[in-house]
């Protein structure tokens, strides 16, 4: 299996089911020394949580987007404070642009709540990509695609390990075999599992409502359809070892036998 | 002709790792090879104790690693077999003091030598010791015990051998798994105490090469640095026998998997 290129890194840092911490500076006034100021203080009273602590510069409470000079300047005084900032909050269109003139990657806590499906192929580029420093270390994502139209769906032969995350970008995932508890596997389209499914499967990553998941053996920890997610602690007595699929009514998932 | 290595590993600690070790490599030497088992728990060194070799250790691993002293000079070579060499573990220094290119050298070493086969005993974890240990495997023995947290972790370990091993990195063929179920109980089996010989099989997705009954055997065997397959009489002694050979390519039927009947007697006295 192929180690993950920095691409891929991307789902590790996505704050879906917030596994991430990363401190968050809401910026309420384009002023570098200020902030700067401010920020250093804050390192100093708490070095142990603030010293290097990853930042997400949040500009939406500016009433006009600063320029790119001026955020610079923002991102530099968190710099010079002793933090590390990783990335713009996710905003509006023009944050989007921003973000993508600066090389930084927009980070949101439910992206799909802020940009339903309908906004397709260009909501699926500001993505976290190249992520300089996610929070959290995973195994390397095996084998995610290159992003591009129709692929047909990734195909994963043999299990998923515990502590593997498996991520067809931009189409479904086919798995023959089993996902064992705490391994992940996560499609932007549909995923099907010919085997038990002891871990999480989430499909719909990029918040498509349409997405399904299908199960022939379910022992799930965790299922998610676009960002909707159910959690079992125990596994309903009808489902358990049962073929299920699982669809989205409106925000509501369904599970059923097949 | 190079070495086969073979890592013992398991990710939990206290499953066995080290008494399997011992075993293994006494067993591939009892069958003619020639054999180094190595100590990678570095600080916290027992593979010596098992072998009953704690008061020869001169120089270890990490010397070796660091050009302190030379092989020869470490290998400490088993009372018993004089095909078997044990390479003990430094107990005054960490996991940092191995490093990739040391372990290749020492390993490269061995095969010069004409090893037959290394067997490198892991730390638990998964971390710098457990990664070194199983990184330039051709086989691992994943040791499990009939438990849920010891399954959990012996599946992330087979992951890290598809992924994080020489093996894997250069697109070879991959590591040869095999899976050994130690501390197995059938009377508890029985009454849904532990997993099941099954269980582990259809939760892990492999198949098992070796179960190992829980015994007393391998305690006083342990305190007495003999390797429990030296023991013939003893029920763990022969599995770890039945398991070497099917290591080697053997074909073996599993035993000791099942509630030993009790005779008549017993059943109306008790046994």
């Amino acid at each position: 299996m192929k180690a993950g290129s920095a691409t891929d890194v991307a789902d590790a840092c996505d704050l879906r089911f917030g596994q991430v911490g990363i401190a968050c500076v809401r910026v309420r006034r384009v002023d570098a020394a200020a902030l700067c100021d401010e920020l250093e203080r804050r390192v100093r009273a708490a070095p142990q949580m603030f010293a290097r602590a990853a930042v997400v510069l949040d500009l939406s409470h500016l009433l006009n987007l600063p320029d790119d000079g001026a955020v610079d300047a923002l991102l530099e005084a968190v710099r010079s404070a002793g933090m590390l900032p990783v990335g713009l909050a996710y905003g509006t269109s023009e944050t989007e642009a921003l973000a993508r003139r600066m090389g930084l990657p927009l980070i949101a806590k439910f992206r799909a709540a802020y940009e339903p499906a309908q906004s397709g192929p260009l909501a699926a580029e500001p993505a976290p990509r190249a992520e300089p420093a996610p929070a959290v270390q995973r195994e390397p994502i095996l084998s995610a695609p290159p992003p591009g139209s129709m692929q047909g769906a990734l195909h994963h032969a043999g299990s998923v390990r515990s502590g593997q995350q498996v991520y067809a970008r931009d189409r479904d995932l086919i798995v023959t075999g089993a996902v064992a508890n705490g391994a992940e596997v996560i499609a932007d389209g549909n995923i099907h599992i010919y085997g038990g499914l002891r871990g999480r499967a989430m499909a719909g990553a990029q918040g498509d409502g349409k997405a399904r998941i299908f199960v022939s053996d379910f022992r799930a920890e965790l299922v998610a359809i676009a960002g909707q997610y159910r959690v079992f602690e125990q596994i309903p007595r009808d489902l358990e070892g049962r073929s299920v699929q699982c669809w989205l009514e409106g925000d509501k998932l369904l599970i059923a036998r097949l | 002709m190079t070495a086969e290595i073979i890592v013992v590993t398991s990710g939990k600690g206290g499953v066995g790792k080290t008494t399997t070790s011992a075993s293994l490599a006494t067993g591939l030497a009892m069958a003619g090879k020639k054999v180094a088992v190595i100590d990678f728990d570095v600080g916290l060194r027992n593979l010596d104790l098992i072998m009953g070799c704690e008061r020869r250790v001169v120089y270890d691993f990490v010397n070796v690693v660091h050009g302190e002293a030379t092989l020869k000079q470490a290998l400490i070579k088993d009372k018993r077999h004089d095909n078997l060499f044990v390479l003990a573990a430094s107990q005054t220094r960490d996991k940092d003091a191995l490093t990739q290119e040391g372990v290749e050298k020492v390993l490269d070493g061995l095969s010069e030598d004409g090893f037959d086969y290394v067997v490198c005993d892991s730390p638990a974890g998964i971390e710098k010791g457990a990664h070194l240990a199983m990184y330039f495997a051709d086989h691992a023995v994943v040791v499990v015990n009939p438990e849920v947290s010891s399954v959990r972790d012996s599946d992330r370990i087979l992951g890290l051998l598809a992924s994080k091993t020489r093996r894997a990195e250069k697109d070879e063929s991959p590591v040869t798994q095999h899976l050994l179920l130690t501390r197995y109980n059938p009377a508890r089996v029985a009454i849904g105490e532990m997993l099941s010989v099954k269980d582990v099989e259809e939760i892990l997705g492999i198949e098992v090469v070796g179960v190992i009954p829980e015994s007393e055997n391998v305690l006083t065997a342990s305190n007495n640095g003999i390797p429990v397959i030296v023991d013939a009489t003893s029920q763990a002694g022969q599995a770890y026998s039945d398991t070497v050979a099917r290591i080697l390519g053997e074909e073996r039927p599993l035993r000791f998997i099942d509630v030993p009947k009790k005779g008549f007697l017993q059943r109306v006295f008790g046994g």
